[in-house]
C-alpha cells in the first residue's frame, strides 16, 4: 500500500472510531453537567462538573437497589449455568448412551428459539408458582435462558482436554465426581471464564423477560430502573445520563481492565464454523 | 450399571432445568395457540387465532420490518465489518486500539443504545441535526424518529452502530486464521491484492459468513428493547417489530388474552426457524474449501 492511501485509510477509521466512540464521551460529559448548563452548550466540555450527580442519583433514585437487584439476579443465575451448565458438558463431552448425542442436537437448536416463544408461558408459569415478581424466578428464567448456548460452548472445552488426565486421575482412586471438581473443572478454566463473561454481559442487559416479569420497584434491574428513569425524567437528560453511566460502568471498567478476555468471551462459539 | 450413576449425577440436574424451563414454556406455548386465554376463563378455539393473524394487518406491518430490519442489518453489519477487518488485518496504524474501541458498543445494553440514539435524533439539539444545520442542510433537518418515513432506517442505524464491530471482531480472527501460505500462492500466481481478496479470502471464510449471517438474522428477529425505548412501535406502526407486537398483545393492551399472542410467537418461531436453517444452508454451500 502507497502511504497516501493509508493516509486516507487511517482518516476513515478515525472518523469510524469517532462514531462509534463519540456517543460514549458525549454521555459522560452530560452525565457531569446539570441539564440546564446543557441546553445552553451541549456539547461543551463540563468545565465544572457536578460529581454530586452521582451519589443523587445511587442514592436518592434507587439506583443502588437496580444495582444490587442486579447483581443478585444474575450472579445466581451464572453461578447456576456455570455448575449445571459444565456438568452437563463434561458428561456430553466424555460419555454418551443411546439417546445422549440427540438431546445434545435438541439442546444446541434451542439456542435459535427467540425469547418471545417462552415468554408468555413462562409467564404463566411464574404466577402459578407464586414466582412472579421475585428476584429468584428471574434468576431461574435467566439461567434458562443462557444455558443451552453455555453447554454448547463448554462441551467443546471439556473435549480438548486430553482423557489421560481423567484416567490418571481414576487411577489414583478418585470417584468420576471428585475427578470432575478436582481436575475437569480447574483445567477448563479458560472455557468457563470465557462463558461466565458472556453470560454475565448477556443477562446485565436483558430487558424483555425483566419488565415482563418484574413489577414493584424493590426488585427492578438496571435495564429497568434506567427505562423506568427517563420516562420519569425525560425532560432531566442529564440526570438520565449519569443514570446510564450507572448502569454501564462496571461493565467498562473490567473491559477496560480485560478487554482481550472480554473480546474473547464474548465471541466464543461464534467463530468455528 | 456405572454409567447410569454418571448420567444421573451430571446431566440429570441441567436435563430437568432444561425441560422445565425451556422445552416445557416452548411446547406451552404452541398449545395456547389453539385457546382464548383470558384472565378466568380458557376456551379452545381450533385454529382460529391462526386465522386472524392472517387478517392482521399491524402483524403483517411488523413482519415487514423485522424482515427488513433483519435484510438491511446483514448487508451493513456484515458488508462494513468486513471491510473494517480488511483494514486491521493490514496492520494499519493503531489497529489494536481499533478493534478494542469498536467493540465497545457490544457491551452495552439495549436499552441504553436506544438512549444514545434517541438522543443523537433529538429534533433540536441531537447530534445529526445540529450536524446538518453546522454543514448548512437546514432542508434535511427531520424529527429523525418522529417521522414515519425515517424511523425504521433511523433505527437499523442504531443497531448497525451497536453489532458491527462484533462481526469484524469474528471476521478478524477468521481471516488470521488462514494460512499465510495461502495469500502467498495466490502473489506468486499472479493475484492482484483485489484478486486475493474476492477470489481467495471471501471463499475461505464462507463458513464464517454463514454463521455471522444467521446469527445477525436471529438477532434482528427478536429486536424488542431498542424499538420499546425509542419509539414503541410508532409512529403509525413504522418502527413495530414482531417482538413489540407480540409484547403489546400479551401485555400492553387490555385484551385479556394470551391465546393469540401465543399464536404469533408460535408461528414466528416457525419463520425463523425455516429461514435460519435455509440461510445457513445456501450461504455455506456445498462445496467446504478446506486449508
Amino acid at each position: 500500500m502507497t502511504d497516501f492511501k493509508k493516509i486516507i485509510i487511517f482518516t476513515i477509521l478515525v472518523i469510524y472510531t469517532i462514531f462509534e466512540i463519540g456517543p460514549f464521551v458525549w454521555i459522560t460529559f452530560m452525565s457531569f453537567k446539570t441539564t440546564e448548563e446543557f441546553y445552553e452548550s451541549p456539547y461543551s466540555l463540563p468545565l465544572h462538573p457536578h460529581f454530586e450527580k452521582y451519589p443523587v442519583v445511587w442514592i436518592d433514585y434507587n439506583y443502588s437497589t437496580y444495582f444490587l437487584n442486579s447483581a443478585i439476579i444474575v450472579g445466581g443465575a451464572v453461578l447456576i449455568i456455570l455448575v449445571l451448565g459444565s456438568m452437563a458438558a463434561y458428561f456430553f463431552a466424555k460419555f454418551s448412551f443411546r439417546f445422549s448425542e440427540m438431546i445434545f442436537q435438541i439442546i444446541f437448536l434451542s439456542i435459535m428459539f427467540p425469547p418471545q416463544v417462552r415468554l408468555i408461558s413462562l409467564y404463566q408459569m411464574l404466577v402459578e408458582y407464586h414466582l412472579i415478581n421475585t428476584r429468584i424466578g428471574l434468576m431461574l428464567v435467566y439461567a434458562s435462558t443462557q444455558l443451552p448456548f453455555s453447554i454448547y460452548v463448554l462441551r467443546t472445552f471439556f473435549e480438548s482436554i486430553p482423557r489421560d488426565l481423567l484416567d490418571a486421575a481414576k487411577i489414583d482412586g478418585c470417584s468420576e465426581w471428585k475427578a470432575f471438581w478436582r481436575i475437569m473443572f480447574p483445567v477448563a478454566r479458560p472455557g468457563l471464564t470465557a462463558i461466565t463473561i458472556l453470560n454475565f454481559v448477556m443477562l446485565w442487559n436483558e430487558f424483555l423477560f425483566a419488565v415482563t416479569f418484574i413489577s414493584s420497584d424493590s426488585k427492578r434491574t438496571l435495564p429497568l430502573g434506567v427505562m423506568r428513569f427517563l420516562g420519569e425524567h425525560y425532560e432531566d437528560v442529564c440526570m438520565v445520563a449519569t443514570g446510564v453511566m450507572i448502569a454501564v460502568i462496571p461493565i467498562l471498567i473490567f473491559y477496560i481492565i480485560f478487554s482481550e478476555k472480554f473480546i474473547e468471551g464474548m465471541t466464543v462459539g461464534s467463530i468455528k464454523g | 450399571m456405572k454409567n447410569k450413576k454418571v448420567i444421573l449425577i451430571f446431566l440429570l440436574p441441567a436435563l430437568v432445568f432444561y425441560i422445565l424451563f425451556i422445552l416445557y414454556p416452548v411446547f406451552r406455548t404452541f398449545y395456547n395457540s389453539f385457546f382464548k386465554i383470558g384472565a378466568f376463563r380458557i376456551k379452545y378455539v381450533g385454529l382460529k387465532n391462526f386465522r386472524e393473524i392472517v387478517k392482521d394487518e399491524i402483524f403483517w406491518k411488523s413482519a415487514k420490518n423485522t424482515l427488513i430490519w433483519a435484510g438491511a442489518s446483514i448487508v451493513l453489519e456484515i458488508g462494513t465489518a468486513f471491510l473494517l477487518a480488511l483494514a486491521l488485518f493490514n496492520k494499519i496504524w493503531l489497529h489494536r486500539f481499533f478493534r478494542v474501541a469498536w467493540f465497545v458498543p457490544v457491551l452495552i445494553p439495549y436499552i441504553v443504545t436506544g438512549i444514545i440514539w434517541l438522543w443523537i435524533y433529538n429534533y433540536d439539539w441531537g447530534v445529526l441535526n445540529t450536524i446538518l444545520r453546522t454543514i448548512g442542510l437546514r432542508n434535511f433537518v427531520v424529527p429523525w424518529l418522529g417521522n414515519p418515513k425515517t424511523a425504521l432506517p433511523a433505527l437499523i442505524v442504531g443497531t448497525t452502530w451497536m453489532w458491527t464491530g462484533f462481526n469484524m471482531v469474528i471476521l478478524l480472527a477468521a481471516m488470521h486464521s488462514i494460512p499465510h501460505t495461502i495469500f502467498d500462492a495466490a502473489k506468486v500466481d499472479g493475484a492482484n491484492s483485489f484478486q486475493i481478496v474476492t477470489k481467495v479470502m471471501i471463499p475461505l471464510l464462507r463458513p464464517t459468513f454463514s454463521n455471522l449471517v444467521v446469527l445477525c438474522f436471529i438477532g434482528k428477529m427478536r429486536v424488542f428493547d431498542m424499538v420499546w425505548v425509542t419509539t414503541e412501535g410508532g409512529p403509525l406502526w413504522s418502527t413495530e417489530t414482531v417482538a413489540t407486537y407480540i409484547f403489546k398483545r400479551a401485555f400492553k393492551w387490555n385484551v385479556y388474552d394470551l391465546g393469540y399472542p401465543s399464536a404469533l410467537a408460535t408461528l414466528w418461531f416457525i419463520v425463523i426457524f425455516v429461514i435460519s436453517l435455509i440461510l445457513g444452508r445456501l450461504i455455506k454451500g456445498s462445496e467446504i474449501y478446506e486449508y
